[in-house]
């Protein structure tokens, strides 16, 4: 009889460790998901601030700009429809679809923004604008900060999914339903970094 | 009461804590042995009965009592087994520090440029409370799942101390009275309290256990989910702990909570916040009741009551308290309902106060160096009062708007930090950039560069506060990106051709807090408890400052004597005097990474040794005061900034 009972202690004793095991290893888990959505939000914070200087840039374009109107409302049009990608995505920050939605729009508006500073550099005009010349440093300063923080994000996702992976977090993770996060990688075919402005 | 007798004290009670936790210990092994022997006696009356019905059996009667000896033995073990098992795993959980338990509690982590009104309503209060108390802008979390008004402060150190609120104490208090309850926790941190909680915390969590384990379980959802009842079971066998674990929680706190408030006062001068704060608790249906199933292990590090009046409570009465702050309270609470008073109360106080303090400004110029007396510095540590709150307000109206931002991003605070390192002279800059674009990122550089200019020429004194301002967003960085931008910082002072002082131990704050954060297993325990075996030590850190502090080697040693001299009484024993070579700045990381590990009492008579030195000429200019100020920080010991003291400074002026 005393050794039954002992047997069950031990189990007790066995089966509360493991808990304890399982609740760390939840716990680490959780934390993990948080840092990389909070991640997410830093980029987030400056990415509306490059939305809201996109249109101002346009604004003071136009005036210069009278025959490149195609250029102007393709970069007003890829900068809506990266603006609702990221609102969709900092909802759910690591969602594979979200991120690959943000990430094509996020790296189109690169495209057309660079083809507008090209375009800029033909009017000398545009150029010696002060205006211009504030928002383009501006633009240029966002998007060093977008990058850098994009950077952190895809570290902070890296992080969570190796550690998602490796036994025995995998089990804890398929049992309360860690997904796998995506990585947030703009590619620019021509261009690789931050649309560089000489004046 | 200074502040290192305040953290002395809070040692004591550290000992208090664990004498109360053995003794609680004791009371449950004997609780849970008598419940099981009970239940034993059960079985076994049962057994001879059934025996008696057959007499054929051959009842071994004498060995029943040894075998309940042996069961009983068993059952301690376990319990005393669980008890430990389950401190050890809240104590490492908590390595972490203060963030450990807001994430613990559902805590949000506020970003540091966020947009949300109410969120940088919270953000500056908590700056501007931190620039008044020389402590290093902690992270804010929101709990937003919490409709109640309550708040906590956690760590182990002033660097990696997290301030969490509730929803409802961010959107439903004024700025005024937010600013009652954030100096309520900052009085926590100054008091050394915070060490004390997490030890509790992690110690009661064994007693706690298998309640807290069962009360999560509860909340499981799914069907055919048998994990609720487990909870069930759970909580009803721990209802002992739940006794004793509350016993200490409130016996440690509630003494506690009636100190932080009288500072809290003190600190901001305006006892209607704080009254305000917890009369609106009074009046709120929720009150300041903690939802999570985590708030019974946190109980008594909250700001008012986490789970309701009871018999334990970790607090004094809300009548009790506010009655304190203002005795012609009748008692009744306003009735309070929450998206009403967010409509209401766009803090009426707050624009009004902004206007006075930039009249204050303009007529006086606040920011000319301020005359030190010798004597308030060390006293003066740790304690803020509200001509520093004042100071700090006014300080962050004055910061450049394009140097705010760029303190609230991870890129512009790593670029900020660097340029608060770069020297003076063109040359020694050119060199210093040079080799900072061999070492890191491109945009990191750039971003330096970018910042330069608003930096040059700045005063000195706002150098640590603007340091203070930037780590909440450092701590954004990725590992890696840490990682690149310690080893810039570090390259910086390296590579500037005359070592500073003030410039190095700007990068050792910098990396001390932030390694807190990123590498918490590199955790500094206390290790000395007498100050002759640091006397070495303090002669690199004095002869140091000597050097720093005077253009030749006879001016070095007048200013090095008188502190030495005042060491060398408590030490008894010789202080050295060192030649340049043998106190280089690698000399002064050793020594001061080893007076960092020393009690209280003895950075007490270190700093103050440290003042002598400086003070030795007469007069403590604005560098040698920041040096001062650096120094302290790097001893866990924050010194609020050197404002101008009317009363304090001028008799002692006059004595020299």
């Amino acid at each position: 009889m005393i050794s039954g009972l002992m047997l069950i202690g031990i189990i007790i004793l066995l089966g509360f460790f493991v808990l304890m095991f399982v609740i760390g290893g939840y716990n680490a888990l959780v934390t993990l998901r948080n840092r990389y959505k909070n991640a997410y939000s830093q980029i987030d914070v400056q990415l509306k601030r490059r939305y809201d200087l996109i249109p101002n840039l346009v604004e003071t374009a136009k005036g210069y700009l009278q025959h490149e109107r195609g250029t102007l409302e393709a970069v007003i049009t890829a900068r809506n429809a990266a603006v609702s990608a990221n609102t969709r995505a900092a909802q759910n920050p690591g969602d594979a679809s979200a991120m690959k939605e943000i990430a094509s729009a996020e790296s189109a508006l690169s495209g057309v923004m660079s083809r507008l500073f090209a375009l800029a550099e033909a009017y000398p005009n545009l150029k010696a604008n002060t205006t211009m010349m504030s928002l383009m440093e501006e633009l240029t300063s966002t998007e060093n900060k977008v990058s850098f923080a994009r950077q952190a994000y895809n570290d902070a996702v890296m992080t969570y999914n190796t550690r998602r992976e490796v036994f025995p977090n995998n089990l804890i993770a398929n049992t309360f339903n860690f997904g796998q996060a995506e990585l947030f990688v703009v590619e620019k075919p021509e261009q690789k970094e931050a649309p560089k402005v000489a004046f | 009461m200074d502040f290192f007798d305040r953290q002395d004290k809070a040692r004591r009670n550290t000992k208090l804590l664990v004498f109360y936790f053995a003794l609680a210990v004791l009371c449950l092994v004997l609780a849970v042995n008598v419940a099981v022997s009970l239940l034993f006696t059960g079985f076994t009356n049962y057994g001879l009965m059934i025996r008696n019905l057959n007499p054929g059996s051959s009842a071994n009667e004498s060995s029943l009592p040894w075998s309940q000896v042996e069961l009983l033995l068993w059952v301690t073990i376990g319990t005393l087994a669980v008890i430990l098992i389950g401190s050890v795993f809240k104590t490492l959980q908590l390595a972490r520090g203060g963030s450990a338990v807001a994430e613990l509690l559902d805590g949000r982590l506020i970003n540091s440029n966020t947009t949300d009104a109410d969120e940088r309503k919270l953000l500056n209060v908590v700056e501007e409370m931190s620039i008044a108390s020389g402590v290093p802008v902690p992270q804010v979390y929101v709990m937003d799942s919490e409709p109640g008004i309550n708040a906590f402060a956690a760590g182990h150190t002033t660097s990696d101390v997290a301030i969490s609120v509730t929803r409802g104490c961010m959107k439903l208090l004024s700025r005024d009275e937010l600013q009652g309850v954030i100096a309520h926790e900052f009085s926590h941190i100054l008091n050394g309290d915070m060490r004390l909680n997490l030890r509790l915390m992690g110690l009661v969590f064994g007693i706690l256990c298998l309640t807290v384990i069962g009360r999560i379980l509860i909340r499981t959802r799914g069907r055919k989910n048998p994990l609720p009842l487990v909870g069930l079971a759970l909580i009803v066998i721990g209802w002992a702990g739940v006794f004793f674990g509350r016993l200490i929680q409130a016996a440690v706190s509630r003494q506690r909570e009636g100190l932080a408030d009288a500072s809290a006062v003190q600190f901001t001068r305006n006892p209607t916040g704080l009254a305000g704060a917890l009369k609106k608790i009074g009046g709120l249906t929720y009150g300041s009741r903690i939802q999570s199933p985590h708030a019974e292990e946190a109980s008594h590090l909250f700001f008012a009551n986490g789970l309701g009046n009871s018999l334990f409570a970790t607090h004094p009465s809300l009548t009790e308290r506010i009655r304190a702050l203002d005795p012609s309270f009748d008692g009744k609470f306003p009735y309070i309902v929450e998206g009403l008073i967010s409509a209401i109360s766009p803090a009426p106080g707050a624009p009004q106060r902004l206007q006075q303090i930039r009249a204050v400004q303009a007529e006086a110029g606040r920011f000319a160096a301020p005359f030190i007396s010798q004597h308030a510095v060390v006293a003066n540590i740790g304690q803020a009062t509200t001509q520093h709150l004042s100071y700090a307000a006014d300080f962050r109206q004055a910061i450049p708007p394009a140097l705010e931002a760029a303190a609230r991003d991870p890129l512009g605070a790593s670029g900020l930090v660097c340029a608060l390192l770069l020297a003076n002279e063109p040359s020694m800059q050119q060199k210093q950039l040079e080799d900072l674009a061999t070492g890191t990122s491109d945009a990191m550089r750039d971003e330096t560069v970018r910042i330069r200019p608003e930096i040059q020429g700045m005063q000195l004194q706002a150098k640590i506060p603007l340091l203070d301002l930037a780590l909440p967003a450092l701590r954004h960085l990725s590992p890696q990106q840490f990682e690149q931008f310690r080893a810039a910082i570090k390259t910086l002072v390296a590579s500037r051709t005359k070592a500073d002082l003030f410039v190095y131990m700007l990068q050792k704050i910098a990396v001390r807090h932030l390694d807190t954060y990123f590498l918490p297993e590199q955790r500094l325990v206390t290790q000395f408890y007498a100050l002759r075996p640091l006397a070495p030590d303090c002669g690199v850190l004095l002869s140091a400052m000597a050097y720093a502090g005077q253009e030749n080697a006879t001016g070095a040693y007048a200013a090095f004597a008188p502190g030495a001299e005042c060491l060398s009484h408590a030490a008894r024993c010789e202080i050295p005097w060192l030649p340049p070579d043998q106190c280089d700045l690698s000399h002064v990381d050793v020594a001061l990474a080893r007076l960092s590990q020393a009690v209280p009492q003895i950075k007490r008579n270190v700093l103050n040794a440290c003042v002598q030195t400086v003070a030795a000429d007469g007069v403590i200019q604005e560098g040698e005061a920041e040096l001062l100020r650096a120094i302290a920080d790097t001893l866990d010991c924050p010194v609020p900034p050197f404002v101008q003291l009317q009363e304090a400074s001028a008799p002692a002026l006059a004595e020299d």
